[in-house]
């Protein structure tokens, strides 16, 4: 007959050698492993030695009393199920044993069926301890989980950048982090403190609005509060109802975001918009404005007059069309600054080809150009498309304002790590007043010199960015009614 | 008929805008910058100012207008703009800008034609 083997291991702690290989071999002959100890030291030495299932101990040994087996096992393993054997049972010792945690009083002499019906009781109620201890410490570890989350969260809600602060119905400060306060301009407050009367009026009115709402709903109202003036402090409260468990409403959540950056941006943005969309009106109404005079046939306009205004009509669109052309080279440059394409550039070949580039306007305009260029100059490292939109610039510029065969100078030097452009015009020149607005956006010196000049205000706008880009620097130098010298600091590395 | 002053830094538009003028019989005067524009209206106290509102700095038709009007020059000005609604500017609440009427660029003949007259018919009644 083959026996279930179990895991179950059992301790016998017995003096008496019959009864204590009796039970050993029944037990054994059960399945069960079985270690057996012939008296109450070894009992507790081998008790110790690891965790038994079961115990049964003698409680009548002539070194040491079963009693104090038991609570040697017991308090090392508390959830060994111990068992006292005696032949003297009394009603005395079973209470004694049962204090000191004994499970089951076995009285001798017993059968192999009462041993047995025992041990079985003995091991389901053994199972239902380790179960019980296993969910005690599931539970322990899991509330030692959510003391840590919960640290970690408030740690976390105090460092972020963004101003968090609870209000309850009452109006009082429940929770918040100092980014709040900061955001607020405000301080010394605790929890508990009423803060509703201290906030903006913008977050008041907000809050009132959630507050007397006749229903709950999880909603959240943004609005955008100017803290400091002139855009130097601006925030976004965004507030959100939070409920009960039970559903009612228990405050509001309010989360303070700083948009300064973003206000800042934005109003750029919209400065550059209107900015552009007057650089373009501009010509526009003008041609608009002749069109209108020469269709209207009530002015009487001779067909000479008529071909002028065309005339001068095509001018302006032409100017718009180069307009539109240097906003395109602004935002693919925005683009290309992710996605440049980085070469050794050779300065020289750069100016060698934009002088044969403008070519037809040098000869229209009859103007010389003198090269005085340091030979093989290191390359730098750039975008060649970028580098030769400095020059076109530059020296459209050199022509443009230029006067009848005049001239442009160029030289080329390294210095340190810069390799040094200079270009020298005989042109008109720059009044000192006007020095400083030459690379915003859209300036044109206007002067009774400039009056016949188109130029859409964007070209050095550009070339300054290009240079900056790269690390670089731009000067300008000038005589007004002379000419001007532009200087491009550029970097080998 | 009147003298009107056109003070543009858009020597085209001046131009445009002279012809249509001149056309109902106007005299005209211009200047392409805030300094000189003061200059013609003090000199030849023209009837009527046609005033662009950006000139080479942004503010500069409002500057002038304001000048015009704190040294009690009180000529009717009607103003260019060639930006506002686009960009949600609304040049119609004329609480901080003196000026008497408002026209957006580009301006067709009739528009300029109908403003301007009914500008001096105003300055008339007033008088």
């Amino acid at each position: 007959m083959s026996v279930e083997i179990k895991e179950n291991n059992i301790l016998i702690v017995d003096d008496e050698k019959g009864i204590r290989v009796a039970t050993q071999l029944l037990l054994e002959d059960e399945g069960y492993n079985v270690i057996s100890a012939d008296c109450g030291e070894k009992g507790i030495e081998i008790g110790a030695s690891k965790e038994f299932d079961i115990a049964i101990i003698d409680l009548k040994m002539p070194d040491v009393e079963g009693i104090e087996v038991l609570s040697n096992i017991k308090s090392n393993f508390p959830n060994t199920i111990c068992f006292i054997t005696t032949a003297f049972a009394s009603y005395d010792t079973a209470i004694e044993a049962t204090r000191k945690g004994a499970f089951g009083y076995i009285p001798k002499p017993f059968t192999p069926e009462e041993l047995i019906y025992n041990i079985e009781q003995g091991l389901k109620q053994r199972n239902l301890l380790l179960e019980a201890e296993r969910l005690r410490k599931e539970k322990e570890e899991k509330l030692l989980e959510i003391a840590n989350e919960k640290s970690r969260l408030s740690t976390i809600i105090k460092t972020i950048n963004d101003g968090v602060l609870v209000i309850n119905l009452n109006g009082q400060l429940s929770y918040f982090n100092y980014a709040a306060l900061r955001y607020l301009n405000i301080s010394d407050f605790k929890i508990g403190d009423k803060i509703l009367d201290k906030m903006p009026e913008q977050i008041i009115n907000l809050y009132q609005k959630i507050t007397s709402a006749e229903k709950f709903l999880i909603k959240t109202f943004t609005t955008q509060i100017d803290i400091l003036p002139n855009n130097e402090l601006c925030i976004e409260a965004a507030l959100t109802p939070i409920a009960n468990p039970d559903g009612s409403l228990a405050g509001v959540v309010i989360i303070l975001s700083n948009i300064t950056q973003f206000k800042k941006i934005e109003l750029i943005k919209s400065q550059f918009v209107s900015m552009v969309a007057h650089e373009l009106k501009t010509p526009l109404s003008a041609v608009q404005g002749f069109l209108n005079i020469i269709l209207d046939d009530s002015l009487k306009l001779n067909e000479e007059k008529k071909k002028e205004y065309l005339q001068r009509s095509l001018i302006r669109l032409k100017s718009l069309c180069d307009l539109v052309n240097d906003l395109l080279d602004i935002s693919r440059m925005e683009i290309k600054s992710k996605q440049r394409e980085i070469v050794d550039v050779i300065i020289n070949d750069v100016i060698d080809s934009t002088v044969n580039f403008l070519e037809i306007e040098l000869k229209k305009k009859k103007i010389s150009v003198d090269k005085n260029i340091q030979e093989s100059l290191p390359p730098i490292k750039a975008d060649y498309n970028e580098i030769s939109r400095i020059f076109i610039n530059l020296l459209s510029n050199a022509i443009k304002y230029n006067k009848d065969e005049g001239a442009i100078y160029i030289t080329s030097h390294q210095e340190n790590n810069f390799i040094i452009i200079k270009i020298r015009d005989t042109g008109i020149g720059i009044k000192p007043e006007e020095k400083e607005k030459l690379f915003n956006e859209f300036y044109r010196a206007k002067n009774e010199k400039t009056r016949n000049i188109s130029g859409t205000g964007l070209g050095l706008s550009i070339v300054k960015k290009i240079v900056e880009s790269y690390f670089g620097k731009i000067e300008v130098d000038s005589v007004y009614g002379y000419g001007t010298t532009i200087t491009i600091k550029l970097p080998i590395n | 008929m009147a003298l009107i002053a056109v003070i543009d830094d858009d020597p085209d538009i001046i131009d445009a805008s002279s012809i249509v003028l001149k056309s109902k019989g106007h005299s005209i005067i211009s200047a392409t910058n805030p300094n000189d524009g003061y200059k013609i209206v003090v000199e030849n106290k023209p009837d009527l100012i046609i005033l662009d509102v950006m000139m080479d700095e942004p503010d500069d038709g409002f500057y002038l207008a304001q000048k015009f009007r704190r040294e009690k020059i009180n000529t009717p000005i009607l103003m260019y703009t060639s930006i506002s609604k686009a960009v949600g500017m609304d040049f119609n609440k004329s609480e901080m800008v003196p000026v008497d009427d408002f026209v957006e660029k580009p301006i067709t003949p009739d528009q300029l034609i109908s403003k301007v007259e009914a500008l001096l018919n105003k300055k008339k009644e007033n008088v």
